[in-house]
């Protein structure tokens, strides 16, 4: 029998391109746990961030514990659904010198270190947590990982300093990405492309001009360019993966397309049916293993987005609204319901015995807690899924000590089965996960 | 030292050669990412104005004001490189198409190699703005006859041959890398061929820019001089300006301006725009048009409006159809650049005014003061209107009696209350919250009683064209300040008064500082050890 590689080769005259073969562990076994060699399920990441801070007089559960022996605040009780899912840490701080309002949060909740101050902007010194488990994990699927968002502001994934991995904003244009052209759902056979070892060419050629650049330029420059050649290779693999066959995945199939086009409404961004347009395709990019790592940019530190109904942008109110703030109170709620529908729509999702959620550990943070001082203790944290068992739910720790926030990274980067004994720089780095969170 | 030369006829009167260059320690060369509007430009150039550039490329990133120094720091992600490559392609796909462009060459055949190549070189030479190989072009040919094979059809495979030059750093980035000369480092000529074209024009250089580099014009006083005269005459150097304005006052950010429509009636998604082509068009007609004094923008009374801004200016429209030229009346507070809804709805909330956003714009941009970011863990409300403080001037000045407040916000506040008179979409309004405004205030001391005079005590600032001169440098170089190069800066300035504050003459002075035309040597050293 002619296979499809064999026309392959026969037309590229056996020597432009090399075809990778089908990775095997893409099947699983006949009940789902496992991959069909036998290795646990692959646990997968997922971060949900929302800018501006939370209300923690409002946000924070009364009692510590598991299961019933704590229930949801008045902030977080529109996850009532979820909670069974959920562990929420509390009093956590992120220890990082405060030194730029909402940027130095940003830095320390996300990339356990201080922001690079320069100028009147900022960097991360450091990846990124979802970059940090990309970069031992993500090479196993078609994306590295998956950013997008609503109003990002081009999220804060980072590789390193000025290395960022910019959020798609567009469902459609991220349905595109994933699911368009060259995309096989399970049972079809992937579409013969010539074109996809031609263009694999074009890259290696693309890929030798960037080397022989890199050996003329300065050692900051020859960072930027590696990092492009990571990007580069990247796309080699993602071709690569394209003209294999489509993963034999029960849960896989192509979601549908969504709006090219979201109006606003009133001079207000749709943020939530934006929102769960994308969570509807990156449940399905789990689910068919085109990634094992994605971030959700909802909106980005400093948004001032017109929130449905609200007398003023999200950042002006949280530093002129009066008393309470029960509009700050709102948004809050309204970005945690946008959360609670990826944890559900993960929880839909059948794999194996369970849910897609159960090998996932979705974060849920924001960059400061209340929003007027950009407070950096009392940081707000969520975890949900149990990361195939290695993370607890329906569990609440609030730290009496306001230990640092790195430690919930750190377990979550243990849970995704990375053997690391610490993580974060200078006061953020910590040697410990969170114990409460951990099975 | 430098020759006094208090006139410009004296300037204009003495060859280049003659002018006593300034000493500087530049900084080592960095590559510099072509920004969305550099690609998209620099596309158009190769293969003509009705090629359709995929907007979906790596974002550009402001850093410190700028696209352009973002673009000397960032490094192109994963989501980037597929996104060039994309783009690539679809623009490839469409030269290819039949009988869209009119090739060098007619191939003899799918296969053509010969042809493919001649093809190649002349895009690849305007692309990567230098002489091609014959590796590189063999490389190129390679590709596209290669794949002509597989495809069966000659400009099929040039696609790939074409996404190849598309794709390659030679054209993502300036390499402008510069090379020994005279016991020091310049930029070479081909260097200053892509310096000049991205300032004036802010796109890759033309064949006979690249003649002039080729010829070692470039690297002569008299060769740079000649080009800079040519590129600034030309047409295309509104294109510069514009992208420079655009980046200097943060246009690009009018296109998604947000609003509340409840509140503003005049709000659409046409507004930002509208405001942004005002701005431009405003500064275009007093710099090639009128050649005016630049200092003049703040003050002028002349814009050109639509009928979207006629209505929030509420003016009659100059013209039924886009823009027209009209003067405000004199009795409208009105003036100048701060006056436009460019500036004032873009330092503005969705719905509030802020003092701060308005001065902060005037000190970091317009006076190049550097305001440090606000301290964290401060509790930053203002108080809400009441009986005793109705308006937002009252609001802020308690605001200001709090001493780690005040540090700064006396330094942004007092000016930025003096725009009080327009509400945060920038329309004209007599009250806030129904009480009388008090714009009145002092700038460093300076008094003004109210917008118009705060308009002329900026326009009198002696910061004011220095901070001008050290924009255009910082956005013309990357550089995010100057180090080693505040002589050459130093004189620019000087320059720039000399000329009275002609922007066509600050741009060809940049063009002559040795700040656009030497570099140090390309640094090497581990990071750790600088």
């Amino acid at each position: 029998m002619v296979t499809r590689r064999t026309i392959l080769r026969g037309l590229l005259g056996g020597s432009v391109v090399t075809v990778g073969l089908p990775a095997l562990e893409l099947f699983l076994n006949a009940n789902g746990t496992a991959w069909a060699d036998g290795t646990l399920l692959p646990a997968r990441f997922g971060l949900f961030f929302w800018g501006n801070g939370n209300t923690p007089d409002k946000w924070v559960p009364e009692l510590s514990g598991e299961g019933d022996a704590w229930q949801l605040s008045e902030q977080l009780s529109g996850l009532a659904s979820i909670k069974q899912h959920l562990a929420v840490a509390t009093g956590l701080e992120a220890k990082v010198p405060n030194a730029i309002p909402h940027g130095s949060g940003a830095a320390g909740i996300l990339s356990a270190a201080p922001a690079l101050v320069e100028g009147d902007g900022d960097t991360f010194a450091q990846p990124s947590i979802d970059q940090v488990i990309a970069a031992q994990l993500g090479g196993e699927t078609r994306f590295r990982s998956l950013e997008f968002g609503v109003k990002s502001g081009g999220g804060r994934s980072f590789n390193g300093p000025h290395s960022q991995n910019p959020s798609e904003d567009s469902p459609f244009a991220m349905f595109e990405r994933v699911f368009g052209a060259g995309f096989a759902a399970p049972g079809e056979e992937p579409i013969f492309d010539p074109t996809i070892g031609l263009r694999r060419s074009v890259l290696d050629a693309v890929m030798d001009d960037t080397n022989r650049l890199k050996s003329r330029v300065g050692t900051t420059d020859k960072t930027r360019l590696e990092q492009h050649l990571d990007g580069i290779r990247d796309l080699e693999r993602r071709l690569a993966r394209l003209e294999e066959d489509p993963p034999d995945l029960a849960a896989c199939v192509r979601p549908d397309s969504p709006p090219a086009k979201f109006e606003d409404i009133e001079g207000r961004p749709q943020m939530s049916a934006i929102s769960r347009a994308h969570c509807d395709i990156v449940a399905m990019a789990l689910a068919c293993d085109q990634t094992r790592i994605f971030s959700h940019w909802f909106h980005h530190p400093v948004g001032n987005v017109l929130f449905p109904g609200a007398p003023d942008g999200h950042h002006n109110l949280t530093h002129d609204e009066p008393g309470d703030q029960p509009w700050v109170d709102a948004i809050t709620r309204m970005c945690l319901d946008e959360y609670r529908y990826l944890v559900e729509t993960l929880a839909g999702v059948a794999e194996g015995d369970g849910t897609l959620l159960d090998s996932c550990a979705v974060l849920g943070t924001t960059e400061i807690s209340l929003g007027r001082t950009h407070s950096l203790d009392n940081m707000p944290i969520l975890v949900a899924g149990s990361a195939c068992g290695r993370l607890k739910t329906d569990v609440h720790y609030h730290s009496p000590t306001a230990e640092s926030s790195t430690k919930v990274l750190l377990s979550i980067i243990r849970a995704m089965g990375m053997n690391r004994a610490e993580h974060g720089t200078d006061d953020a780095r910590v040697t410990d996960g969170l114990s409460a969170i951990e099975v | 030292m430098r020759m006094l030369l208090p006139l410009l006829s004296a300037l204009l009167l003495m060859p280049a050669c003659e002018r006593e260059v300034p000493e500087i320690d530049p900084p080592a060369p960095t590559l510099r990412r072509l920004t969305t509007a550099q690609y998209s430009n620099a596309v158009h150039d190769l293969f003509g104005e009705e090629v359709v550039v995929p907007r979906q490329l790596e974002p550009d990133v402001n850093l410190e004001g700028f696209f352009s120094i973002g673009a000397a720091v960032t490094s192109i992600s994963p989501r980037g490189v597929e996104q060039y490559e994309e783009a690539a392609f679809a623009i490839a796909e469409q030269i290819t198409a039949p009988g869209a462009f009119d090739f060098d060459c007619e191939p003899a055949g799918s296969a053509d190699r010969a042809c493919a190549q001649e093809i190649l070189e002349g895009f690849a030479r305007r692309a990567w703005s230098r002489p091609v190989t014959a590796d590189e072009g063999d490389v190129l040919a390679g590709l596209a006859t290669d794949a002509a094979e597989v495809l069966g059809d000659f400009h099929e495979g040039l696609q790939y041959g074409i996404a190849a030059i598309l794709q390659s750093p030679k054209f993502l980035y300036r390499d402008e890398l510069g090379e020994p000369a005279d016991g020091g480092h310049r930029f070479t000529a081909f260097e200053v061929a892509t310096r000049l074209s991205f300032l004036f024009w802010n796109t890759i250089p033309d064949d006979e820019l690249l003649a002039a580099a080729e010829s070692g014009a470039l690297l002569t006083d008299e060769g740079v001089a000649e080009q800079a005269d040519r590129l600034l005459a030309d047409p295309r150097s509104r294109a510069g300006l514009r992208a420079f304005l655009s980046e200097l006052f943060d246009l690009h950010r009018l296109d998604s301006l947000s609003k509340d429509p409840t509140v503003f009636v005049h709000m659409s998604d046409e507004v930002g725009p509208s405001a942004k082509e005002e701005t431009l068009l405003g500064f275009e007609h007093l710099v090639f048009v009128e050649d005016d004094d630049f200092r003049n923008i703040l003050t002028t009374q002349r814009t050109f409006l639509n009928r979207k801004l006629a209505a929030i200016y509420n003016v009659p429209a100059p013209t039924r159809d886009g823009f027209g030229e009209t003067v405000l009346p004199t009795t409208d507070m009105r003036r100048g650049l701060l006056g436009q809804v460019s500036v004032l709805a873009l330092q503005s909330h969705p719905i509030n005014n802020s003092p701060t956003l308005r001065g902060k714009f005037i000190r970091n941009v317009l006076l190049c003061h550097t305001i440090p970011p606000p301290p964290a863990d401060v509790d930053t409300s203002i108080p809400e209107p009441s009986g005793e403080a109705p308006t937002l001037r009252d609001r802020v000045q308690e605001h200001l009696q709090d001493p780690t407040c005040a540090g700064c916000h006396q330094i942004t506040d007092p000016i930025g209350l003096a725009m009080e008179h327009f509400d945060a979409l920038g329309r004209y309004r007599e009250q806030d919250n129904g009480h009388a405004i008090d714009p009145s205030g002092d700038l460093d001391g300076e008094e003004f009683a109210g917008f118009e005079e705060l308009a002329t005590v900026l326009h009198d600032h002696e910061d004011v064209p220095d901070c001008f001169s050290r924009q255009v440098f910082r956005y013309a170089t990357g550089h995010r300040r100057a180090v080693g190069e505040n002589d050459a800066l130093k004189v620019l300035a000087e320059d720039f008064e000399a000329g009275n504050y002609s922007v066509q003459q600050l741009m060809l002075d940049l063009s002559w500082n040795p700040v656009f035309r030497k570099t140090a040597a390309v640094d090497d050293s581990p990071a750790e050890e600088r």
